[in-house]
C-alpha cells in the first residue's frame, strides 16, 4: 500500500498558509484526486468567518503542479462568483489577477488568494443582507454601518428560516497589549453575535434578537465571558444603542481582570517568603504556582492496601479574605497548611493501625 | 444571442459512455468541448378546457420548447485547454478545435474531478460564464419557426463519489447556464439509446460522415484516338476524375470511381453486388484506420508518459 504523501509544491503552499495566517484556518481532511491514490492533492479548509465557519474545498492536481488550485464553494453560495463578469478581459482590477499570475514555486500564492477571496464573499454576504426585504433588518444594517469590522452572513436553508447574523467586533482597545508579556499570537477580541430572523409582515413590537458573546479561544486566560451577563435588550431598541452600553460593561471588567492578575501576582511573591521559591509559577496570568514545601519531620513512607502512596484530596476551603494584605493572606495561609499537615500525619498513622 | 431555458438535453448512449470512459481512464482531471444541436420541439398542447381560458397556452408561445442533444465530444485528456487558470478563454485554440467540427454547433463544455463536490467550482463558473457570452459561438435553433440563437451555455459535470463505492462510480450532472441569472440550472440528461422504443428520439440525429457528392455518368476514355482538340478537355476531365477518386479513397479502399455509374440508370443490373463490394471495401478502409488509429495512439502515449515524468520532475515528486 502506498503511503499518501503530499506533493511538495502544494505543501509549501498549505503550511505557509497554516503558520502565517492571521485568521485560525484549519485543514479538515486531506485525499487524492488521481486515479492511483498516492497524492493528497485536495483538501478542505475551514475559514472562520462572522463567528462560524464556512468551508472551501481546494482543488489541486498533481499530475499539472504548474496549475493554479481551483475552489468549490459550499452548496448554499452558489450565486458567489469572485470572478469579473463578461466585461474588459484587460481588466487590471479584476479580482482574480493573483490566479492568471500564478506561481507554483512562491509558498505564499495560496495563503493570498484564500484571504482575496474571503475579503470577496464578505462583500457578498454584505450585498446579500442588504438585500434583504425586512424594515428592521435594512434599519438596523443603516445604523451599524459606519462601524468597522462587521461581518454579516444571510442563512438561508430550505428548512431553516432565513436569518441575518451579525457579528460585531467589541472594544476598541488591544486587549493583548493591556496584558504585559503577553503570549497571544493572535489578536485577542470579544464578539457580540446578533442574529436576526428575516420576516416579510411588519411587525409592530420587534422581539429581541438573539445575543451572543463569542470570545477569541485564548481570552478566557484573562477573563472568562461566562461569567458574564449580558445587558437587557429593552424593547424598541437598535444596535446603535444596545452596544455602547455593552461596551462599557466590558471595558470595565476586563480592565478588573488585569489589575486582578496584579493582586495574583503580589499574593505568590508574597508566599515565597514562607514556602522558599516556587518550583513554577505562571508569570503573565498569575493563576498557578507550585511550592514544594516541608513541615515536621515524616521519617515513614505511607502506603495504601494498593501499594500507592497516599496523598491527601485537593483542598478547596481555606481562609480567604478581600480585606488582608498580600503578606498577612501568605502568613495565615502558612498556618492553615501546617495544620493541615499533621491532621494529614494524624490521617495517615491512623490508616496504619487500620491495616495491621 | 436569445436567453431562452432549454426543456431538456439529450445525450446518446454511446457518447456518454465514450465520456465516462475517457474520464475514468485518465489519470487527473478532464475537460473538454460538448457539440450537438439545439431543436426546436412544436408544444402539443392538448387542453380540455375552453381555448379562451387556458393561460398556459400562451406561455407557450412566449418561450419556445427547446430540447438541446449531445452527440460528439472532443475530450482532451488534461485540465485547462482552452482557458486559463483565472477561467478566461483562450479564443484561439477554442477556434482551432471548433473548426474541425463545421456541421455542429458548440453546445457547450463538460469537466471531470474526482472525489469532488457535485456542483459548479469557481473557475468552472467563470469559463461557462465567458463561454455563454461569446456571440462568436452562438448558433441557430434548428426546426424553429422564428430565428433564435444561443449561445453555448451547457455544462456537464462528472465526478466520482467521495468514498470508493461499490454501487456506483460516477455522478452526473447537466446544467444550463442562464447568463441573465448567472445561474446554473440544473437539466434532466436524457440518455438516447438504440432499440425500437428510441426509435423516435432519433428525429435529432442525422449522419456526421455523409457519403460525398459524386457524378456517377463518368466515361473515362483511354483510347489513343482520340482527337487533337479534345486532349485538353480530356486533360481537365481525367484531373477531375483523379479528384474524385480522392475523394472516394477516403471512404472505401480500392473502389474505382468509374463503378459508381452502374448503380445508377440502366446498368444498374447488379446494383446489389456493386453496393455490397462497395461496403466492403468501406469497411476495409474503416479497417486500415483503426489501425492506423491504434499506432498513432501508442506514440501519443509514449509522448504522454514522457511528459507526465517531466511534470512529476518539475512537481519535486520523483
Amino acid at each position: 500500500m502506498a503511503i499518501d504523501t503530499v506533493p511538495p509544491l502544494i505543501a509549501a503552499q498549505l503550511n505557509y498558509l497554516l503558520s502565517h495566517s492571521p485568521l485560525p484556518i484549519k485543514v479538515e481532511q486531506m485525499w487524492s484526486g488521481s486515479k492511483n491514490h498516492g497524492l493528497l492533492d485536495r483538501f478542505t479548509l475551514v475559514i472562520p468567518f462572522c463567528l462560524d465557519y464556512i468551508r472551501w474545498d481546494v482543488i489541486y492536481n498533481a499530475l499539472y503542479p504548474l496549475a493554479a488550485p481551483d475552489i468549490i464553494f459550499g452548496p448554499e453560495d452558489e450565486s458567489f462568483h469572485p470572478y469579473h463578469t463578461a466585461g474588459g478581459e484587460g481588466d487590471l482590477k479584476s479580482p482574480n489577477k493573483s490566479l492568471s499570475d500564478w506561481n507554483c514555486k512562491d509558498p505564499t500564492r495560496l495563503l493570498s488568494l484564500i484571504l482575496e477571496l474571503r475579503e470577496l464573499y464578505m462583500t457578498y454576504q454584505r450585498k446579500r443582507v442588504g438585500g434583504v426585504e425586512d424594515e428592521r433588518v435594512k434599519f438596523e444594517l443603516s445604523t451599524i454601518v459606519p462601524r468597522e469590522g462587521i461581518e454579516m452572513y444571510m442563512s438561508s436553508g430550505i428548512e431553516k428560516t432565513e436569518e441575518v447574523k451579525f457579528a460585531v467586533p467589541l472594544l476598541g482597545v488591544d486587549i493583548n497589549k493591556m496584558v504585559t508579556g503577553c503570549p497571544w499570537r493572535h489578536q485577542q477580541k470579544i464578539f457580540l453575535q446578533v442574529i436576526f430572523p428575516v420576516g416579510k409582515k411588519y411587525m409592530s413590537a420587534p422581539s429581541a434578537p438573539r445575543l451572543k458573546l463569542v470570545d477569541s479561544p485564548e481570552l478566557k486566560a484573562l477573563f472568562s465571558i461566562e461569567d458574564f451577563r449580558l445587558p437587557p435588550w429593552l424593547d424598541g431598541m437598535c444596535m446603535a444603542e444596545y452596544l455602547p452600553i455593552l461596551e462599557g460593561l466590558l471595558q470595565s471588567q476586563i480592565v478588573d481582570a488585569v489589575s486582578s492578575i496584579d493582586v495574583r501576582r503580589k499574593f505568590i511573591v508574597a508566599l515565597a517568603p514562607l514556602f522558599g521559591r516556587p518550583v513554577e509559577a505562571d508569570p503573565v496570568f498569575c493563576r498557578k504556582a507550585a511550592f514544594l514545601t516541608s513541615s515536621g519531620v515524616f521519617t515513614f513512607l505511607h502506603f495504601n492496601p494498593s501499594g500507592a502512596p497516599i496523598k491527601s484530596s485537593i483542598i478547596t476551603e481555606f481562609p480567604w479574605s478581600p480585606r488582608w494584605e498580600s503578606s498577612e493572606m501568605a502568613e495565615r495561609f502558612f498556618d492553615f497548611l501546617v495544620e493541615e499537615c499533621l491532621n494529614f500525619k494524624k490521617y495517615c498513622n491512623e490508616s496504619l493501625l487500620q491495616q495491621r | 444571442m436569445d436567453d431562452l431555458p432549454l426543456q431538456k438535453i439529450q445525450i446518446s448512449g454511446p457518447t456518454l459512455a465514450s465520456l465516462l470512459q475517457r474520464f475514468s481512464s485518465s489519470p487527473g482531471d478532464v475537460d473538454g468541448l460538448l457539440f450537438g444541436r439545439v431543436t426546436h420541439i412544436a408544444a402539443t398542447t392538448f387542453a380540455d378546457d375552453d381555448p379562451t381560458t387556458t393561460v398556459a397556452a400562451s406561455s407557450s408561445f412566449d418561450s419556445p420548447t427547446l430540447i438541446a442533444t449531445i452527440t460528439s465530444f472532443i475530450c482532451s485528456n488534461s485540465n485547462s485547454t482552452f482557458y486559463d487558470s483565472a477561467g478566461r478563454l483562450n479564443l484561439l485554440s477554442l477556434r482551432r478545435i471548433c473548426s474541425d467540427n463545421q456541421t455542429l454547433s458548440l453546445l457547450g463544455w463538460f469537466s471531470g474531478r474526482r472525489k469532488t463536490p457535485l456542483r459548479p467550482s469557481m473557475r468552472e463558473s467563470a469559463v461557462t460564464s465567458s463561454l455563454s457570452s461569446k456571440i462568436q459561438f452562438a448558433f441557430q435553433v434548428e426546426n424553429s419557426p422564428k430565428s433564435y440563437t444561443l449561445s453555448p451555455c451547457v455544462f456537464l459535470l462528472l465526478t466520482t463519489p467521495f468514498h470508493d463505492q461499490l454501487i456506483h462510480t460516477h455522478e452526473y450532472r447537466a446544467y444550463q447556464f442562464r447568463l441573465s441569472t448567472e445561474f446554473f440550472e440544473p437539466k434532466t440528461l436524457d440518455v438516447v439509446n438504440i432499440g425500437p422504443a428510441f426509435r423516435g428520439h432519433y428525429g435529432a440525429f442525422c449522419p456526421n460522415s455523409q457519403f460525398p457528392m459524386l457524378p456517377c455518368e463518368l466515361r473515362v476514355s483511354s483510347s489513343m484516338a482520340e482527337d487533337g482538340n479534345c486532349e485538353s478537355e480530356s486533360l481537365k476531365s481525367m484531373k477531375r476524375v483523379s479528384e474524385d477518386q480522392r475523394v472516394l479513397d477516403m471512404y472505401a479502399e480500392d473502389f474505382d470511381v468509374g463503378r459508381l455509374n452502374r448503380l445508377i440508370g440502366s446498368d444498374a443490373a447488379n446494383y446489389t453486388g456493386e453496393l455490397e463490394d462497395m461496403y466492403k471495401k468501406m469497411l476495409a478502409k474503416l479497417e486500415g484506420l483503426a489501425r492506423l488509429v491504434e499506432k498513432s495512439s501508442a506514440r501519443v502515449l509514449e509522448q504522454e508518459n514522457h511528459n507526465m515524468k517531466l511534470r512529476c520532475r518539475v512537481a519535486g515528486l520523483e
